[in-house]
């Protein structure tokens, strides 16, 4: 039909397991508008997940490589060495310099931008949020396609960018310039790349908002939401209004690099004994920081609040009770969210700011702290007088617990200015934010997948498989960054592509090994879950709608639903977390009336 | 089609916004412009009172207020056309809508059209700046600027711009060896900061002025096709997309006065 | 403070020795810190643990509607954020604004220092006993005049300039003014707990002052750190020399006091002399860094950034003026030899 309905319901349905609806029209969409071009926001999840657990895997692989440059310094890359191009290692096969700076940058940014946030946004966002406030499809199914066909060509372009003859992008994943508009390499596909991830966010955020204000169903008032949504719809404004000055800064970056202005250059540059007379200077590299800073300090919240939203479920799931302190979830959630854009220049007190200036930024920093310590408190004291279950999510969901509380606890040095002097720059700030994000979100997102697996594909995923996944995980996880924390403070330095190159450096070098190798053995202890995720989907353990016994609305369509979602509208006449209510015989009232039974 | 029924307050507004889905997703998406353009107008901000007394360009000197002056006439203008598509639709009327639209198309038009001439005027105007003073023209200068440009390995010859009371007297092509050349450049986004930012803010508004005359052209092409199959739902698109129209002329409102006029 | 003495004197995995004046607040607000962060951690994972044991799900057992009262909980929350404002106004800010706000005054007779970054080295520019710097210009660069200094300025007579060699005198306030000449980088100091990022257009000072007793041979002393030769890797020592000569048994020098180098200059070479040492019935070797401070860049430059360290020696305040007063005289006759 043509572009002119609003959405396409025809009798196609999200992931070919399970059964297919009919609703009514009689139409069988052809595969490719059924699976590929599909407006369908189960489809579209899938997608993101798909693609962006890839995109973690090869982020992964590149640090792989990096840790063995660090466990071995100037020694040749085992098997692969030969194979990679020139802009990344030389004749015998020894990571260079170049090559070192560019998988460094490419990491960073592939997880950030090109994983984690496709796959908690995107991925469960797109899946999980319609379900659970009992709407058929997003606000504009349209665009919500339109937001995955624009975040896939914009990580190959950022791929691309590794078969040109001077690599990948090399300045970091922050790209500072200078260094980013004078360096070889593609930071002009890097920026390209970058342009198009924000307009996906974007046209992605809208969607959100819109749909979790005016599509919720009879009786889901603001707080009978599950925790889950209002950590996506926080999300969904931080990066509705943060990710657009990172785009002007891109553009502005792209034009210093291809159009030669002066954003970001001074005056009077000289690059390896060249005067840059063809620059008219005046431009500040300040400048980019500022910007680029403004985005990424709320896109760390932006990394970590959906998996709070995750957590939020299985918790109260596998507790069989109510969440402690939901109204200070949902305020804290939202604090945060405000606070978030205020702090941003904690990550640029070594730039010569003054004494105002950095008290300010001190002082919301060490604000903003408040709100992730209630929310940690009250899942942790959600446990009390619970009834645990230790399922595969909840094991990846309790142990994101003291993670995240190590990632966080370990922020406060570097929040203060003065600590800040000596950890600012240091392996201790890869280890500060790496357990927030690897054994903090990560596993907040394995939680999501084992337990929203059920729904998607309607087999579970072996419980086996997913214990073990979840026992080496946990143990290399904390093997890799445990030892970041010795290494900053002895000072080694982040970006050094030789580690005991310096004095104090050399001392802490030999907890690289002990990294490396825990980094080695955390990739291996990812092929059960990789052979568990795929098996299952053909051959798992068939269920029906509510496997879990849970009360959110998600549970009471058919699993997988079809497109249109649930049998009928749904009614709520309870809050999301109704277990063990007393004097009742089961222990968990659903949130939807239809599911009483 | 009853399809349109399914994703619920498509049309409908919703009863605590009062908005239909559209129009809720155009204002944000507009909160999220506010902060792209308010970026660049920060970086403006940071880097013209950052800039050494004296380095920074009047706008008034290097730009054409007047006929930046007609463009602003052009997009006001445009603004109620587009706001009187809307209300001849209310009014059932679709035929007036659609020229109401074709006069909003044509004014964005003309304003891409002094924009064009605007820009290539800047591309082929040239400054030449120089290492050390040399006499041109009565004084010292370590600036000269004019047309005709020609650049070989040796030296770079230029047809300076005329000064003084006859401005429309053209000067002899000088040559200058490159020597005593810092720096050759166009007018355009290369020569300062100035006019990067000045590129940067009207370009970026210029593509978004073209994307709205994109949008704008399709709803006139397929107006009949959208009005017989949901009349309202071709009331809503032509009111988000006035919306987003008076947002881009808003933008403009800020553009002219601080670029043009500070 | 037992977790810090050892930090004192060696390089190890946990703070470098700390040789400045406003180094130790610096540690000890982030001892304090950590016992803080330390606190609070195991506080909530016996809290954590005790509630895994206890409330797990059993057969008899069923979890409890009613939310527990949280009367406790907003205690510590309160608590904690006393805690943090403590911190930040009484031990960070302080700290900070010292750092910051109070440059040493002229009375003080301070080192100024003119420090230029550039891939991938330091530079370093003293303006000598007349306290004025000569001018500089890009256009007097060269190999031997890398900072581009006016010769013909009369007060460019005394000054100096050396690549990747910063001498200071200790006990005396000491201020660098930080360039950048192409990219960011950051001077880094760790054992004086500095750290500046240096921007290109911006010219930021730093200050600081080294304690009296810390001049290069002093530290030098007492870094001597014994190391067990059992599975010592060559990267742990590859900056060190001997303290003593090694002889094996027929009374050759295997390893010779003092020499740099000595240990080998790649990882393969250092094995085979630490083999040498084994097979002569060694089992443990004393060792000292060559050149035991660093000022190293903490920004990434370029593919080389993990090369740029410049190495840092402390005189005494007579020493440091004997030392420049000669550097001075050699300058001024290579000059005149030159013309």
């Amino acid at each position: 039909m043509s572009g002119a309905h609003a959405t396409d319901s025809h009798a196609g349905h999200d992931h070919g397991h399970g059964h297919s609806h009919d609703h009514g029209h009689g139409h069988e969409l052809p595969f490719w508008r059924k699976y590929i071009f599909s407006v369908d926001h189960k489809v579209i999840g899938v997608q993101y997940t798909i693609t962006s657990l890839l995109f973690l895997l090869f982020g992964f692989a590149l640090m792989w490589v990096m840790r063995f440059q660090l466990a071995y310094p100037g020694q040749p890359i085992p098997i692969i060495g030969k194979m990679l191009g020139a802009s990344l290692v030389d004749s015998s096969g020894i990571l260079i310099g170049n090559g070192y700076n560019a998988f460094g940058a490419m990491h960073g940014t592939i997880m950030v931008f090109l994983g984690i946030v496709p796959l908690a946004v995107g991925g469960f966002g797109n899946y999980v949020l319609p379900l659970q406030i009992g709407a058929p499809d997003m606000a504009f199914p349209r665009l919500n396609m339109a937001s995955y066909w624009v975040y896939l060509p914009g990580g190959l372009i950022m791929l691309a960018s590794f078969f040109t003859r001077d690599g990948a992008a090399q300045s970091g994943w922050t790209s500072y310039p200078p260094l980013s508009v004078v360096n070889i390499g593609g930071q002009t596909w890097w920026l390209i790349g970058m342009v198009f991830l924000i307009t996906s966010s974007l046209l992605g955020s809208v969607n959100f908002i819109v749909t979790t204000v005016q599509l919720r169903v009879k009786g889901l008032s603001f707080f009978r939401l599950p925790f889950f949504v209002w950590a996506q719809l926080v999300t969904s404004f931080l990066l509705l209004l943060a990710f657009p000055p990172l785009e002007a800064a891109a553009v502005m970056q792209l034009m210093d690099r291809v159009a030669g202005t002066s954003f970001f250059m001074p005056g009077g540059l000289i690059v390896t004994d060249v005067v840059q007379n063809q620059y008219s200077g005046g431009g500040s590299p300040v400048l980019w920081q500022h910007l680029f800073w403004f985005l990424a300090h709320p896109e760390v919240y932006v990394l970590i609040l959906p998996g709070l939203g995750i957590i939020a479920e299985v918790i109260a799931n596998n507790t069989r009770k109510p969440l402690w302190g939901y109204k200070a979830l949902v305020h804290s959630a939202i604090f945060l969210g405000f606070m978030s854009f205020i702090v941003w220049a904690h990550h640029m007190f070594m730039t010569g700011m003054g004494t105002t200036l950095s008290t300010f930024f001190q002082f919301t920093t060490m604000v903003i702290s408040v709100p992730s310590v209630i929310i940690l408190t009250c899942f942790i004291i959600s446990l009390w007088g619970a009834s645990i279950r230790y399922t595969v999510p909840m094991l990846f969901a309790l142990s994101f617990l003291p993670m995240f509380a190590i990632g966080g606890l370990t922020g406060l040095p570097l929040g203060l200015t003065a600590s800040d002097i000596h950890l600012h720059d240091t392996y201790y700030v890869i280890g500060h934010f790496h357990y927030v994000v690897a054994p903090g979100t990560i596993f907040a997102m394995f939680a999501g997948i084992y337990y929203w697996f059920p729904k998607v594909t309607g087999r579970k995923m072996s419980d086996l498989l997913g214990k073990i996944h979840w026992f080496f995980s946990f143990i290399f996880i904390n093997g890799v960054f445990m030892p970041m924390f010795f290494q900053g403070m002895a000072g080694i330095l982040r970006r050094q592509y030789d580690q005991s190159y310096q004095l104090h450096g050399a001392s802490a070098q030999g907890l690289s090994m002990m990294a490396s190798w825990s980094a080695w053995c955390l990739g291996l202890a990812q092929i059960p879950f990789i052979i568990n995720f795929f098996y299952s989907a053909f051959a798992g353990k068939k269920v029906g709608k509510n496997p879990w016994e849970a009360t959110t609305l998600e549970w009471s369509a058919p699993s997988p639903p079809p497109h249109g979602n649930f049998d009928a509208v749904p009614v709520v006449q309870c809050g999301p977390y109704e277990y063990s209510v007393p004097g009742r015989k089961s222990d968990y009232l659903p949130q939807n009336i239809a599911m009483e039974a | 089609m009853s399809d349109s029924a399914i994703i619920p307050h498509d049309v409908e507004p919703h009863p605590l916004t009062g908005m239909y889905n559209g129009k809720f997703g155009l204002w944000l998406f507009l909160a999220s412009e506010v902060m792209l353009f308010g970026a660049l107008f920060s970086s403006y901000v940071l880097l013209r009172t950052g800039a050494p007394e004296g380095t920074w360009p009047r706008g008034e000197d290097i730009l054409n207020w007047k006929l930046a002056m007609l463009n602003t006439m052009f997009l006001i203008t445009s603004s109620v056309t587009m706001v009187m598509a809307w209300a001849e639709l209310k009014m059932n009327r679709l035929g007036k809508a659609k020229q109401m639209l074709a006069i909003t198309f044509a004014l964005a038009g003309a304003f891409m059209v002094v924009k064009y001439f605007e820009y290539t005027d800047k591309f082929h105007h040239y400054q030449v700046e120089l290492l050390a003073p040399m006499a041109h023209d009565g004084h010292d200068v370590m600036k000269i600027t004019g047309h005709n440009v020609k650049e070989t390995e040796d030296s770079v010859s230029i047809e300076p711009d005329a000064h003084g009371a006859d401005k429309s007297a053209k000067h002899a092509p000088i040559t200058i060896e490159r020597s005593k050349i810092k720096r050759v450049t166009n007018f355009g986004p290369a020569h300062s900061t100035f006019l990067a930012v000045y590129f940067t803010l009207t370009g970026l508004h210029g593509l978004h002025i073209v994307g709205g005359m994109v949008v704008i052209g399709y709803l006139i092409f397929a107006a009949d096709r959208i009005w017989k199959w949901n009349p309202e739902k071709m009331v809503n698109r032509v009111e988000c997309t006035g919306l987003y129209w008076h947002f881009v002329d808003l933008v403009w409102i800020f553009l002219f006065p601080v670029l043009y006029l500070l | 403070m037992m977790l810090l003495a050892d930090a004192v004197s060696h390089y190890g995995n946990w703070l470098p020795p700390q040789l400045s004046t406003h180094g130790d607040k610096i540690d000890q607000l982030i001892f304090v810190l950590h016992v803080f962060m330390a606190a609070l951690f195991f506080g909530w994972g016996v809290y954590f643990v005790y509630c895994l044991v206890k409330f797990r799900a059993r057969s008899g057992h069923s979890a409890t509607y009613e939310p527990v009262k949280g009367g406790a909980s907003k205690m510590v929350e309160i608590a904690v954020i006393v805690f943090e404002l403590i911190v930040l106004f009484a031990l960070s800010m302080p700290v900070w604004a010292d750092y910051k706000n109070k440059p040493p005054t002229e009375a003080e007779n301070p080192l100024t220092v003119h420090v230029h970054s550039k891939q991938f080295e330091w530079q370093f520019h003293y303006c000598g006993p007349d306290g004025v710097f000569g001018r500089t210009d890009p256009k007097f660069i060269s190999t031997s005049n890398f900072i581009g200094l006016d010769e013909d300025d009369p007060h460019a007579k005394d000054d100096l300039q050396f690549v990747n060699d910063c001498h200071l005198p200790t006990g005396r306030p000491i201020r660098m003014e930080i360039f950048a000449r192409d990219v960011i980088h950051s001077l880094s100091i760790p054992t004086m707990r500095v750290k500046q990022d240096a921007i290109p257009g911006m010219r930021i000072p730093i200050w600081f002052t080294i304690n009296k007793d810390a001049t290069t041979a002093k530290v030098s002393e007492q870094m001597v750190q014994t190391f067990s030769l059992g599975r010592i890797s060559w990267y742990r020592i590859r900056h060190h020399v001997a303290a003593q000569d090694y002889k094996n048994k027929a009374g050759d020098i295997i390893l010779a006091k003092d020499k740099d180098g000595a240990l080998g200059s790649n990882a393969a070479a250092g094995k085979e002399i630490l083999q040498k040492l084994r097979d002569a019935g060694f089992t443990e070797i004393s060792l000292r860094p060559s050149n035991p401070l660093e000022i190293v860049c903490a920004q990434l430059c370029g593919n080389n950034h993990y090369t740029m360290k410049a190495q840092l020696k402390t005189h005494t305040a007579d020493e440091f003026e004997a030392w420049q007063a000669e550097e001075i005289k050699k300058k001024n006759t290579e000059l005149e030899i030159e013309f």
